[in-house]
């Protein structure tokens, strides 16, 4: 076993890991974060998708081990108290969302790239989002819900 | 809990001769690991390269980084992806077509873990990186018990999957030599679909270097066409010395025989992607494109 220590939702936390297990798979089975969501386990579909120091990384494709010392925002960890984050918001309101699988990838593939890029445009938003599949709702929702939450962050950030 | 299979021990070594050290005393048992993202696929599908299961992680080392010297540029080879395919060191020609080749590499999110180091060892023939890495006659800087050499990449490949690397050596950095004025490079790939994800069918680089009007070196690298990346030599020496005069219908014929010749330099394989046919009919049509952009990009 190897002790890690991860910063998980502005929470650090410290633990022993197996050298093969997988970040996800601590996320959903010790910390009970069930928001970040299994698909392909391949690195193909994004369905794992969480900001790992403020970048998206697919985190089936990570060892625990190698998050040691690092920062993890997931889904759970976006909203304020009862407050949704804009991303969530905009994703309600431009029904981008059918049954919800993806979602959580998505949003959090979003979340890094609004830091990176706080006025995205449509190109950069579907190469943010080409690693991330849905197989109900289709993209271009998606896309408008992450350009609406662009636009609102940055007009809060003014406020 | 799940586990990726058979994965036994985990070092995270701090420094390059301890990193060495651990792989020099473990025997053939070692792997390293630095973004994982072609290795840990590699293992949930119980493909090849299971066998190893003490994985040596090489992020720790201090080898993130971009530096220019008076002569080269110098990476380090756990550089990832995204960090070459933004930085400023690259914005000017011929370096652009390293640029290129990282932003075709997979996608965004892949990107943040995966590096040049990696896309190097692993010794895909689909590497793109290479192909630029490959046309502006890259470097790389090893590290071993024995302390370091270094070796052009053009002779580091030996087979799908499989370079001159030794067990217990460590690739450090990849050196990219500073080119002659009015050189300009290029970049090409072609994927099945428009999916960012998919692996290339054919990808390419050329890099064309001019003085007084004539081509004084030329390089053209293919990939996805071969055991692994390669340089089709016979036709950049064909190119040599050879007077380019941009869209002009003399230099549009010596691009198309010099495509020519690369494509029967070419030994693809029918696969998942594209018979060998297909592929061999698309090399010359990339590389006349991507000749084309180089000789205009050594131009301005």
């Amino acid at each position: 076993m190897i002790p890690v220590r991860i910063n998980i939702n502005t929470e650090w936390r410290e633990i022993l890991v197996e050298p093969g297990e997988r970040l996800i798979d601590t996320l959903r089975d010790r910390f009970l974060l069930t928001g970040t969501k299994e698909g392909c386990g391949e690195g193909q579909c994004g369905t794992c998708t969480i900001n790992f120091n403020g970048k998206a990384v697919l985190s089936c494709l990570m060892l625990t081990v190698q998050a040691d010392n690092g920062h993890i925002l997931t889904i759970e960890g976006l909203q304020d108290g009862l407050d949704l984050h804009p991303l969530q918001t905009a994703f309600l309101t431009e029904s981008a969302v059918q049954c919800g699988y993806c979602t959580p990838g998505m949003i959090m593939a979003g979340h890094a790239l609004i830091k990176d890029h706080p006025e995205p445009d449509d190109s950069l938003v579907k190469h943010c989002l080409a690693n991330n599949l849905c197989r109900c709702t289709g993209y271009e929702k998606p896309i408008q819900a992450i350009l609406k939450a662009a636009t609102e962050m940055k007009e809060k950030s003014h406020d | 809990m799940r586990n990726t299979p058979d994965i036994k021990e985990f070092h995270r070594p701090k420094t390059v001769t301890e990193a060495i050290g651990l792989l020099s005393q473990q025997d053939n048992g070692t792997v390293l690991i630095a973004g994982g993202t072609d290795l840990l696929p590699r293992r949930q599908s119980g493909r090849t390269g299971v066998t190893k299961n003490k994985l040596v992680d090489i992020s720790g080392l201090g080898l993130n980084y971009i530096r220019e010297t008076q002569d080269a540029f110098l990476i380090g080879a756990a550089t990832d992806i995204n960090t070459l395919a933004s930085s400023p060191v690259f914005k000017t020609s011929p370096y652009t077509a390293i640029i290129e080749a990282a932003l075709a590499h997979s996608t965004l999110t892949l990107r943040n873990r995966a590096t040049l180091g990696g896309n190097l060892c692993n010794a895909s023939p689909h590497a793109d990186l290479a192909l630029p890495l490959l046309v502006l006659d890259a470097v790389l800087v090893m590290e071993g018990p024995h302390g370091q050499k270094t070796i052009n990449l053009d002779n580091f490949f030996i087979g799908p999957h499989c370079t001159v690397l030794e067990p217990s050596e460590i690739l450090t950095e990849i050196r990219i030599p500073r080119m002659p004025e009015k050189s300009g490079a290029n970049f090409i790939k072609l994927t099945r679909q428009h999916t960012a994800i998919d692996m290339a069918v054919v990808n390419a680089a050329t890099c064309l270097s001019i003085k007084n009007g004539i081509c004084i070196s030329a390089r053209i690298a293919l990939g996805s066409v071969g055991p692994h990346p390669f340089r089709a030599k016979k036709a950049e020496a064909f190119m040599e010395n050879k007077t380019l005069v941009k869209n002009t219908l003399q230099t549009a014929a010596l691009f198309q025989e010099a495509a020519g010749l690369a494509a029967k330099e070419a030994s693809p394989i029918d696969d998942i992607r594209a018979t060998a046919a297909y592929r061999k009919e698309m090399i010359p049509v990339l590389l006349q494109q991507s000749l084309g952009k180089s000789l205009e990009r050594s131009l301005s």
